[in-house]
């Protein structure tokens, strides 16, 4: 074979954060707090650095977390934030699930544009003053929520009408304008944890491959601030969910469709199906299936759990190629660490079918069926109101 | 998908020339261009629209230019020339197929296509067209609903009859929806009627930024029925809480 | 600066010029400044001569396809046979001081010498595709490859698809990698990739007759001579397919390349299979380039090149009286350019050495 005189090995150099293009919008939220135009929170210690797109550095808060979950997940998968909230408690970390959070109301925006600037920010803003008052860091739990709220903080920082707009609205409800110093995604958590979640495992995932799905939201909105370490994909593509599924030891399958969206729309997965329904299956599970054949796709947003989950009936019923279960990265933690499969992970609101995964990850899915059912049972006989987390093993 | 029918003018604020064949003859070019001046006055526009150098690298990452006769690249440029027939034909026949993922925030220039459909759609919604009213026929329910709770997609909307292509599991779901959701640790999670247990405080603090900002006439545009009931439930929940609006 | 007024004299002005790089500008420069009688001292960083051409192993020339090694080689003769022109390789300037006319300048050598007038001719280093927005997996794919290591292949009469060693049966260039883009941050034109890029595809064609060669492009620039020359023979003689619409993704299915574009004729996304994916990556300023700023003082704007005032027609000006700037150093440059300012500086450079009374 006649090689050629290119680099044997060819690794992305480490980029130096001197030579980031974009600003850094941190200093800027800095020098707004000396103005005294907002508060802004800092990330409590300790916390571990990560590193973005362009070589600089983000914190990620190891415990004091406030949860800022998410609708669709809370709503129709609450195995995801079930999971994140184990995974949690597992590590004896100290976190706090609040009422006091609407959800991003990205449903408003983005779906039905029913919804303006101003009102996006007088949320996201409420949200971050409630868990100021808490003294927990906020951890956001969807990646539309997520995106959309470093969006939000961008409009803030550069447009000085909208931020007097938000701050007044905000004196109406008695809070100050506050911003936290690190915007986070509970994956970005994930990733930064995951040897600690390796500490823990109890089942051997190397027999396993994985497709990963990166969210839209979560990578490509102010593209700078997603993490990227250039031992993974050469630093070409983010880390997040790929490096703590590679850590707990299964392995990532490429595929040709890596950057496509899964085809949530918003909307349309509500009212203009057809179009999530064929994206799903044409553009991501199809080609899964027919490049890599993963045992299970694992992806870090609510919309894109669901939508790949849930577009798997109508198309096996057309005999297209399809059934790869799908759950999120913390359910995939969560399970690798010794959690109830529907105790935790609440498997059972998802819709393809993932016993086969259970069986190959050596999960005696029967058992814990059996000792579910009799916990839904004892509920319905009245003897106990509610499944606790002592039940949960945490 | 145009064939021009004049020859395409680089200065199309003159209501000859454009590159759209005009199917909205009855709607005056002042209320187009009416429309289209709220758009530039968005504060999110400056930073959703420099220029656009037609390299193709937004329909190339776009999912619903794969599916639908939808162009992002024709957004930015009719937005670029300011062709304000073409524009408005898009605010009422384009906007609605956009998914919102923002791939298109791959553009050299730094447009977002997708950010610019966003305001397009906002000043539609807004301004009452059909076209807006036509496309959130469906999804009443949804506003009402994030709007009154705060949540959205909350356990009680798993009903077949909503996803009727999700298969029977959303059957199962829903006719064990109580048993099931008592049967997850999460104290806040107990609930069907919102995705979590959200304080009444927070909902008060919701209503008034809808209040402030400005949405509730946003909502009185689409649908005035919607516009009541969600008025009913915040008026009556503000003035518990002792405000006045 | 007069040399008038009573009482007054300026100190002797030292008649040497001090050439900083050894490629095509500081060859030329060195080369003409000695040619109109001064003394002139190359230094080069590398411990060879030539350039960029000669580093990265260029094949051919725009110029009528000529190799660029027996160019640089002649270029290399005419500027070490020029009665007085010394050049010293593998040293760099350390350190600066004095002003115009007698700079007082410290070498990596340790010695220190004196010199009139500084030429900067530093040039140019190309884009690590890594920073690129676009998903092109540079590092991920070895048969992504840049122009420089098509270059290389194209040298060796070896082009081939790297991780098979076979002849490609498809290839791709995609056009503007690294330039004309407001996230990266390089928002101006690299000027030669469209033209270097059209050179590779003819002589892809010509070295592997069965390969199919596309051209993904935003806009050809093929200034001047450039469209007849080589634009037009591409598409005519050698059947190069240029394609407006850019690339945005390269992924890998079923073993070979797949690259997501927008063919904008059709105006619709397309995806099609390629064997080799060749990014045009354009020119920022070499870290030589840098670092001469910063030791020498001279102004850079905000790509980093060194800045010649937008509103001068001075070509080879810099921010300090008695510094000159040729070929990349300053912004992207073509060979012709590079050469043609090369003799700017020269001149420039010798009549401030030479003749008193010739304002620093």
């Amino acid at each position: 074979m006649g090689l050629i005189p290119l680099q044997a090995i060819r690794r992305k150099p480490v980029p130096d954060p001197a030579d980031a293009p974009t600003e850094d919008i941190r200093e800027l939220l800095f020098e707004l707090e000396d103005a005294g135009e907002l508060i802004v929170q800092r990330v409590p210690e300790p916390y571990i650095e990560v590193m973005t797109k362009y070589g600089r550095t983000k914190k990620i808060p190891v415990e004091q977390t406030w949860h800022h979950k998410s609708c669709g997940q809370c709503g129709h998968i609450p195995g995801y934030s079930t999971s994140i909230f184990w995974l949690n408690r597992k590590l004896g970390l100290d976190y706090f699930d609040p009422t006091d959070q609407t959800s991003c109301t990205a449903w408003n925006y983005y779906a039905s544009a029913t919804s303006n600037a101003a009102a996006q920010a007088g949320v996201a803003v409420r949200n971050f003053a409630a868990a100021l008052e808490t003294g927990y860091f906020p951890m956001i739990h969807c990646a539309t929520s997520y995106g959309h709220y470093k969006e939000v903080r961008h409009e803030l920082v550069h447009h000085a009408d909208l931020r007097a707009q938000v701050r007044d609205i905000m004196g109406k409800l008695g809070k100050p304008l506050v911003l936290p110093e690190e915007i986070v995604h509970y994956s970005e958590w994930v990733h930064a944890m995951r040897d600690r979640f390796v500490e823990k495992q109890v089942y051997d995932f190397s027999n396993l491959t994985v497709t990963v799905h990166p969210a839209c939201h979560y990578y490509k909105l102010i593209k700078e601030d997603a993490i990227y370490d250039p031992d993974i994909y050469g630093g070409e593509r983010t880390a997040t969910v790929s490096a703590m599924v590679m850590a707990l030891g299964a392995t990532v399958a490429d595929y040709s469709t890596f950057f496509d969206c899964c085809g949530f729309g918003f909307r349309h997965i509500l009212v203009e199906r057809d179009f999530t329904r064929s994206f799903a299956t044409q553009r991501k599970i199809e080609v899964m299936k027919e490049e890599a054949n993963p045992d299970v796709t694992i992806t870090h947003d609510t919309g894109c759990v669901t939508t790949l989950d849930k577009s798997q009936f109508s198309p096996e019923a057309h005999n297209r190629k399809v059934g790869i279960p799908v759950m999120s990265d913390a359910q995939f933690a969560a399970l690798a660490m010794g959690a109830h499969p529907y105790r935790v992970c609440q498997l059972h609101w998802h819709s393809t079918d993932n016993r086969p995964l259970l069986e190959k990850m050596g999960i005696d899915w029967k058992a814990a069926w059996e000792e579910f059912s009799e916990d839904l049972a004892r509920i319905e006989r009245g003897e106990i109101e509610y499944l606790t987390w002592e039940e949960a093993g945490v | 998908m145009t064939t021009a029918t004049r020859a395409p003018a680089l200065f199309t604020r003159d209501p000859g020339a454009t590159l759209s064949p005009n199917h909205y003859t009855e709607v005056p070019y002042e209320e187009k261009l009416r429309l289209w001046e709220q758009v530039k006055a968005d504060s999110r526009f400056p930073d959703y629209m420099y220029g656009c150098y037609e390299c193709g690298i937004c329909v190339a990452a776009c999912p619903s230019a794969r599916f639908y006769d939808f162009s992002p690249r024709k957004i930015a440029q009719a937005a670029g020339r300011e062709d304000v027939e073409l524009i408005y034909e898009q605010m009422n026949d384009d906007v609605w197929n956009c998914s919102q993922c923002f791939s298109c925030d791959r553009c050299p220039r730094q447009n977002s296509p997708g950010g610019l459909i966003t305001i397009l759609r906002e000043v539609a919604v807004a301004n009452g067209l059909a076209s807006s009213k036509k496309a959130l026929e469906g999804y009443t329910r949804i506003v009402y609903k994030i709007m009154t709770t705060g949540t959205q997609v909350s356990p009680d909307m798993l009903q077949p009859d909503a996803f009727p292509d999700w298969g029977p599991d959303v059957r199962t779901v829903s006719e064990n929806l109580d048993t099931w959701r008592r049967a997850m640790p999460p104290e806040t999670h107990h609930t069907t009627s919102a995705s979590w247990i959200v304080s009444k405080k927070t909902l008060t603090e919701l209503y008034l930024i809808w209040h402030y900002s400005g949405v509730m006439d946003m909502i009185a545009q689409v649908d005035e029925g919607l516009h009541m009931i969600i008025m009913d439930v915040m008026e009556e929940s503000l003035e518990e809480a002792g405000y006045e609006i | 600066m007069s040399s008038e007024g009573v009482g007054h004299r300026e100190p002797a002005r030292c008649d040497r010029v001090l050439v900083i790089g050894a490629g095509p500008g500081g060859l030329e420069a060195a080369r003409l400044a000695a040619a109109l009688g001064s003394e002139v001292l190359v230094v080069e960083k590398q411990s060879v001569l030539g350039g960029t051409p000669i580093a990265e192993s260029y094949a051919a020339l725009t110029h009528g396809f000529r190799s660029a090694e027996e160019a640089m080689g002649e270029m290399m003769a005419a500027a070490v046979d020029q009665t007085g022109v010394i050049i010293q390789a593998s040293t760099e300037v350390t350190a600066v001081s004095g002003s115009a006319g007698n700079f007082s300048v410290t070498l990596s050598s340790g010695e220190t010498v004196e010199a009139g007038a500084i030429i900067i001719a530093t040039g140019f280093q190309h884009f690590d595709p890594g920073r690129e927005t676009q998903q092109y997996g540079y590092y991920e794919f070895a048969d992504v490859i840049t122009l420089v290591d098509a270059e290389k292949m194209l040298k060796a009469h070896n082009f081939v698809t790297p991780s098979t060693g076979e002849p490609p049966k498809r290839v791709a260039f995609i056009q503007c990698v690294g330039s004309r883009d407001r996230q990266i941050g390089n928002e101006y034109c690299s000027k030669v990739c469209c033209g270097i890029s059209s050179k590779q595809a003819i002589e892809i064609r010509q070295q592997v007759p069965d390969a199919r060669v596309f051209v993904f492009y935003i806009d050809m620039r093929m200034y001047g001579y450039w469209e007849n020359e080589i634009y037009w023979p591409a598409q005519e003689e050698h059947k190069v397919n240029f394609v407006k619409g850019i690339v945005t993704e390269i992924l890998a299915k079923g073993g070979r390349l797949v690259i997501r574009g927008e063919d904008t004729t059709m105006g619709r996304p397309m995806e099609v299979p390629m064997d080799v994916v060749v990014l045009a990556v354009g020119m920022e300023p070499s870290q030589g380039t840098r670092r001469m700023a910063e030791i020498l003082g001279v102004a850079t704007n905000k790509y980093g090149f060194i800045e010649r005032a937008p509103e001068s027609l001075d070509t080879v000006a810099t921010s300090v009286p008695g510094i000159f700037v040729c070929g990349a150093a300053s912004g992207p440059a073509d060979l012709d350019d590079t050469i043609s300012s090369a003799g700017a500086a020269a001149a420039k450079a010798v009549a401030l050495v030479r003749r008193a009374g010739v304002p620093a």
